[in-house]
């Protein structure tokens, strides 16, 4: 290189010359042909020349040069190499030199081949810059692996010794896996050289078990001399060593028991020689990453923090599975809320909340050493001492003369370690047992002592206690006494202030001065004070007895506060201004006593006794002021409570006293007294006995000049309930339009509060139909009378009807509302006058219309003939009505209306008149009558057709004369049409049958013929003689019952009459709509009412 | 007795995590070369005579105590708060030493020679790791199922066999 350059300086001078003159492509053309000739001289020159010097060092002390030799030099040839700057020196040397370190600058090296015939010398200029500085290849002293931890442990020599000054050393270390030697790990490492042989380490933890593939370690080095200005490069590589797991025939699974970082990576793998199928982690199958051989592997990224159990890794060959178990949790966290106190003074507990949980159990947990680092003690936590799952206590021996610790509480698993620390002084951070052993003595009735036993070193400290006292019905009282802490760990202290004979209950805890925790409180320990002297004498009132001869002394119990003691007996006695007289002694569940005083006054005196003496005596006087002005007032308590109030007297100069007593009790009156400072003029009276609805008399009593005077005089209820019954209440009397009811007071006790009034109701009504409902909701039938005059006994009620019945109904009420009913029915008398004018009133009225009506009819007698009873034409001056002799020849006998069987005959009159005949005296039912009108009025003719037929009576036809004299011949009318239809034509045919049907038929007497169906119709002509009634028959509508039409269910005709009567019928009024047949509604039997009646 | 096994079963492999606490799990390929033998075919031990199956059970029962109060000492090492677990255990090992005692006795007294009560328990294979005491527990209690059907089935032809 450097003689290429050397050489090279004059072809580019002489090349730049050429190019200032040659611009064309001719001239690049000569240039480069010039060129190729210069570089082939050269060539030439240097193959017969020693040439390509180069210099290389490894160790800065000793460059090693090289050069290639002349062409045609043999091996073995020698060199004179001479250095020109220096002091000339030279060396014998063959192919390849190795020089000392020159110093910067540039040096002429002249190398001369020696012995050889035909080469030339060479010389080149060296410097520091030209020589190359590549390390010595570095060797692996010794690779090593700790599969546990699946590291790599390296170890190599610097061989600094042969660096003649520090240098800095970059070291490149590769590590490769599986046998085509993947490149897993390539990594830089820096130390310096110091002169030394130094042995360097390098550890590199694998993200895969070693075990699972085999690993290879190479290493090279990077010498950065500051000094050497030279080329730096990087030495080669070294040999590789490599790791691997010794064969082995079984399957195994790396890693095993493995304890990671929850969330963290990992990487398991199977060393088999069998074909592994799949793998799984807990449930979760992974895929297969295939290394050497049938080992596999399986990635397992951000794994979640294990159950108790670990995370089972599990790899499935044909018939079996292999696998491991990871434990993923958490380091321990940084124990939290470290307390360290003492009970006793004797042993530090320190407890503390291990914080988060860190998955990792049994032989993974967590392990805690409390170390106090005056003393350089600790102690480690043991499993069993837990107490709970959130607190771990460890317990630290009190060292003597020491009061002050510092502790550090380490935490440590397999992922890391966490402390904490704490100062503590420990004389205050006593939290005292609970005291034991309470016991109390008697000092006197009001004091006593307490003794009990508190475990623990405090004779260096003052321990602060705390009394409970209560007693029964009270509040806690609490004393604090403050004791010096004493060797044998009992105490004592006085309790006093108590009350004689009361049982109280004692229980105690303690701390320490200065205050830290309260122990918890001892059991309670009871205990009964004695008695003492009675501090009050009882409370006593007086009552004269019914008779007013003797006085009775009450007295009250003594509370138990003032009783002081069990209170075994009372003594009574009494003085006068003249003696003192005493009673004998009564025992203690009496308390009162009667005394039989002479008219003096006297002063009672009732003194109380227990077993440790007697009271202080009470006393009352006997005698009671009269009071003239006095009333008897109301009130109504609130609540259970009555407050009473009266006016200040100054001449009341002791006591006021108000006693109370149910009203209902006979005899002496007293329930409870009551006792109230002259200053006061009012109190609530409260008592248990109090009950609503219950009258009490309250009687307040001033005392002045040792006598009582009644002041006021109530009664009163605590609370006003509404009366338990109903007045009982009669009637007095009663008249036809009044009652007067009358009623009885309500006794008192049923009463229930003070009567405000009744309530009377009543209404029209019976027994058991009429019953007052609903009397507030304003029914308008019942009539309400409010009575408010409570001594109002009587009520007339007025204004009621005669002879009713009527329901009364009483209630009364008080200001709590309203009591029951009582009701009874009462009816009132008659009333005879009404009764009278009632029936002479019609009669008048009737009379008075009959004859107004009679003068009526008597003046408009001629109207009404021809309005109602119009003459009937005489047939006999009709021509058209000349029956033929042939028609009744052959009858044997002449019978009046004889009614056969027979066909129909119709008889038509014919008349000149204008208008259409009317024949309602006719008794002959025609089936042409019941033709429609308009039938009728489509007849050219006036003339009627009248079809008649005698119904067969054979029984009457017996006694056929029996009524012929008045006329009084029975015919039936029937429906012929209907009965007679199988012979009958059709009423085409019978209105075009001038011979069957025309013709007027005499009055005759029918003779009896057979059947009906026996008859032709010739026969019916001679059939048809006797009486034909005259009848507009036209315009009725009648269907005997036993015509085939009756039994028509739509037929809305109505027959009359029967086939077997006798008796005449005809309508009188016929329809007035004669177009339906609905009006043949009924009708009467009259015989021959009109007949002969000669129509206009 | 039968019953109390398989809910062992049950339990021991819910305690062990996935996939032993599958529904389906089955690793017939686990053994374990200190347990008795299950690989007997019917007819041949119902072919054996009842002193030979009677001592071939007792010596299973014998080894099933000392394999369970194993697979419990496994366990405590696991998961050492888990109590229903390491009760059960406790109770099985219990009954199978009071089973091979029983039988013992019905060997003397049918003058049959019975081995030492107290035989320790020699290595037991499969390892010592959290998965190989998984997969050991497994098999011990799978095997102590089908002896205890065995013993039951066997114990059940006796009785009836002697009380005719």
């Amino acid at each position: 290189m450097m003689d290429i350059s050397l050489c090279l300086k004059r072809p580019s001078r002489l090349v730049d010359s050429k190019r200032v003159r040659m611009a064309s492509g001719f001239q690049w053309l000569l240039f480069t042909v010039l060129l190729l000739y210069l570089t082939d001289q050269v060539n030439s020159q240097k193959k017969r020349t020693p040439h390509d010097l180069k210099c290389v060092t490894n160790n800065l002390q000793v460059w090693d040069c090289s050069w290639r030799a002349p062409s045609g030099a043999g091996r073995g040839a020698a060199y004179e190499v001479c250095i020109e700057n220096r002091s000339h020196s030279c060396y014998r040397l063959e192919k390849n030199t190795k020089l000392p370190p020159l110093f910067p600058g540039d040096y002429e090296i002249t190398v001369n081949p020696l012995y050889e015939s035909g080469s030339s010398k060479s010389k080149f200029i060296l410097n520091e810059k030209n020589v190359s500085l590549i390390p010595e290849t570095p060797e692996i002293l010794n690779l090593s692996a700790d599969f546990s931890t699946s590291t790599l442990h390296l170890k190599w020599n610097d061989k600094g010794s042969v660096f003649p000054h520090y240098s800095n050393v970059i070291w490149e270390i590769k590590v490769l896996r599986k046998k085509n030697m993947e490149i897993v790990k390539l990594v830089t490492y820096s130390t310096t050289l110091n002169g030394k042989d130094t042995v360097h380490h390098w550890n590199w933890t694998s993200d895969m078990p070693l075990e699972c593939a085999i690993h290879y370690v190479g290493i090279r080095c990077y010498i950065d001399d500051p000094q050497f200005s030279g080329r730096k490069e990087w030495s080669d590589w070294s040999l590789l060593k490599n790791i691997s797991w010794p064969p082995d025939s079984q399957t195994r699974v790396f890693p095993q028991d493995k304890v990671i970082l929850a969330g963290s990576d990992i990487t398991v793998c199977c060393v088999t020689q069998e074909k592994v199928l799949s793998a799984q982690i807990g449930s979760t199958h992974c895929p297969l990453i295939h290394l050497d051989g049938e080992n596999v592997a399986i990635k397992i990224r951000n794994i979640s923090a294990s159950a108790s159990s670990g995370t089972n890794v599990v790899f499935s060959v044909e018939d079996n599975i292999f696998g491991t178990v990871v434990f993923a949790g958490y380091p321990p966290d940084i124990p939290q809320k470290l307390n360290c106190e003492t009970y006793d003074l004797k042993e530090i507990i320190c407890t503390w909340n291990p914080g988060r949980p860190t998955s990792l159990e049994g032989p993974r947990s967590t392990s805690y050493t409390l170390f106090e680092s005056f003393s350089g003690k600790y102690v480690r936590f043991n499993g069993d001492e837990v107490s709970s799952n959130e607190s771990y206590q460890l317990f630290f021996q009190i060292l003597s003369n020491q009061e002050i610790y510092n502790f550090t509480l380490n935490a440590q698993n397999l992922l890391g370690q966490t402390e904490s620390t704490l100062l503590v002084n420990i004389t205050e951070k006593v939290h005292p047992r609970i005291p034991t052993s309470v016991k109390a003595k008697d000092i006197n009735s009001t004091a006593v002592t307490l003794s009990w036993h508190l475990p623990g070193n405090f004779t260096k400290i003052k321990l602060l206690c705390q009394i409970e006292i209560s007693k029964t019905n009270s509040e806690h009282e609490l004393r604090n006494v403050i004791i010096r802490g004493v060797e044998s760990s009992n105490y004592l202290t006085t309790v006093d202030k108590l009350n004689p004979y009361t049982m109280y209950t004692f229980r105690i805890r303690c701390s320490t001065d200065p205050f830290w925790k309260w122990s918890k409180w001892s059991n309670e320990k009871q205990y009964l004070t004695t008695e003492a002297v009675p501090s009050k004498g009882p409370d006593t009132w007086r009552e004269w007895s019914s008779d007013g001869k003797n006085l009775i002394i009450y007295w009250k119990p003594l509370p138990i506060n003032e009783a002081n003691g069990k209170i075994l007996s009372y003594n009574v006695s009494y003085s006068s201004d003249e003696e003192t007289q005493s009673l004998s002694e009564i025992p203690d569940p009496q308390h009162k006593a009667e005394l039989q005083l002479d008219k003096n006054d006297y002063i009672i005196s009732v003194v109380a006794k227990n077993s440790a003496g007697s009271s202080p005596p009470s006393k009352i006087a006997s005698l009671e002021i009269p009071n003239d002005d006095l009333k008897i007032e109301q009130t109504v308590g609130i609540g259970n409570r009555i407050l009473l109030t009266w006016n200040y007297n100054p001449n009341m100069t002791c006591d006021y006293v108000i006693k109370w007593c149910n009203s209902s009790q006979s005899g002496p009156c007293l329930m409870d007294w009551k006792k109230v400072p002259p200053n006061i003029t009012e109190t609530v009276i409260e008592s248990d006995q109090f009950r609503p609805g219950v009258r009490y008399n309250f009687s307040v009593y001033g005392c002045r000049n040792q006598g009582y005077q009644l002041l006021r005089s109530i009664i009163g209820y605590v609370e006003e309930l509404a009366p338990a019954v109903a007045p009982d209440f009669t009637v007095e009397d009663t008249s036809a339009d009044s009652i007067l009811v009358k009623w009885e007071e309500i006794p008192v006790e049923e009463l229930r509060g003070f009567l405000r009034g009744y309530l009377f109701y009543f209404e029209k009504g019976e027994r058991d139909t009429s019953k007052i409902m609903g009397l507030e909701s304003g029914r308008f039938d019942i009539k309400v009378k409010n009575i408010t005059d409570i001594s109002q006994k009587t009520l007339r009620i007025a204004d009621l009807q005669g002879k009713t019945s009527y329901h009364l109904v009483l209630r009364a009420y008080t200001g709590a509302g309203m009591g029951p009913e009582r009701s009874m029915f009462v009816v009132t008398k008659e009333n005879s006058e009404g009764l009278i004018i009632a029936i002479l009133i019609p009669v008048a009225v009737a009379v008075i219309i009959g004859v107004v009506t009679s003068i009526l009819c008597y003046r408009k007698r001629e109207w009404i003939k021809e309005t109602f009873y119009p003459d009937i034409p005489n047939p006999e001056n009709c021509k058209a009505l000349q029956f033929q002799k042939s028609v009744c020849e052959g009858n044997s006998g002449l019978k009046t209306l004889e009614m056969n069987p027979c066909t129909p005959n119709n008889v038509e009159v014919l008349e000149t008149r204008s208008v259409a005949p009317k024949i309602e005296d006719t008794e002959i039912i025609s089936p042409v009558a019941e033709r429609p009108e308009d039938s009728c009025d489509a007849e050219p003719e006036n003339h009627v057709v009248v079809s008649y037929c005698p119904p067969v009576i054979e029984e009457e036809l017996a006694n056929p004369g029996a009524e012929e004299g008045g006329g009084a011949s029975q015919v039936i009318y029937i429906d012929v049409q209907s009965m007679y239809q199988p012979q009958a034509k059709p009423e085409e045919e019978l209105d075009s049958d001038p011979v069957g049907g025309a013709g007027y038929k005499p009055q005759m007497h029918l003779p009896v013929t057979s059947t009906v169906d026996d008859l032709d119709a010739d026969d019916d002509l001679d059939k048809t003689a006797g009486y034909r009634p005259q009848a507009n028959v036209n315009t009725w509508n009648l269907v005997s019952p036993d015509s085939p039409r009756s039994t028509d269910s739509s037929s809305e005709i109505v027959s009359f009459g029967s086939p077997c009567s006798i008796n005449s019928r005809q309508f009188l009024i016929p329809p007035k709509d004669e177009d339906s047949p609905k009006s043949s509604g009924g009708g009467w039997s009259f015989t021959n009412f009109f007949q002969n009646k000669p129509k206009d | 007795m039968q019953m109390q096994t398989s809910t062992l079963l049950q339990t021991y492999l819910q305690h062990q995590g996935s996939p032993f606490n599958d529904p389906r799990f089955s690793s017939p390929g686990l053994s374990l070369t200190t347990l008795p033998p299950t690989d007997m075919p019917f007819e041949i031990w119902h072919g054996l005579e009842d002193g030979v199956r009677l001592s071939l059970t007792q010596e299973a029962f014998w080894s099933f105590s000392q394999h369970l109060q194993l697979a419990e000492t496994d366990q405590m090492a696991l998961h050492p708060d888990d109590f229903i677990l390491l009760s059960q255990l406790e109770e099985a090992r219990l009954k199978a030493k009071g089973l091979a005692g029983n039988l013992a006795g019905i060997m003397t007294a049918l003058d049959l020679p019975t081995p030492p009560a107290n035989s320790p328990l020699g290595t037991v294979p499969l390892g010592d790791s959290a998965f190989q005491r998984k997969c050991r527990g497994y098999v011990i209690i799978r095997d102590y199922g089908f002896w205890t059907d065995r013993a039951v089935t066997f114990l059940g032809e006796l009785k009836t066999k002697y009380s005719e």
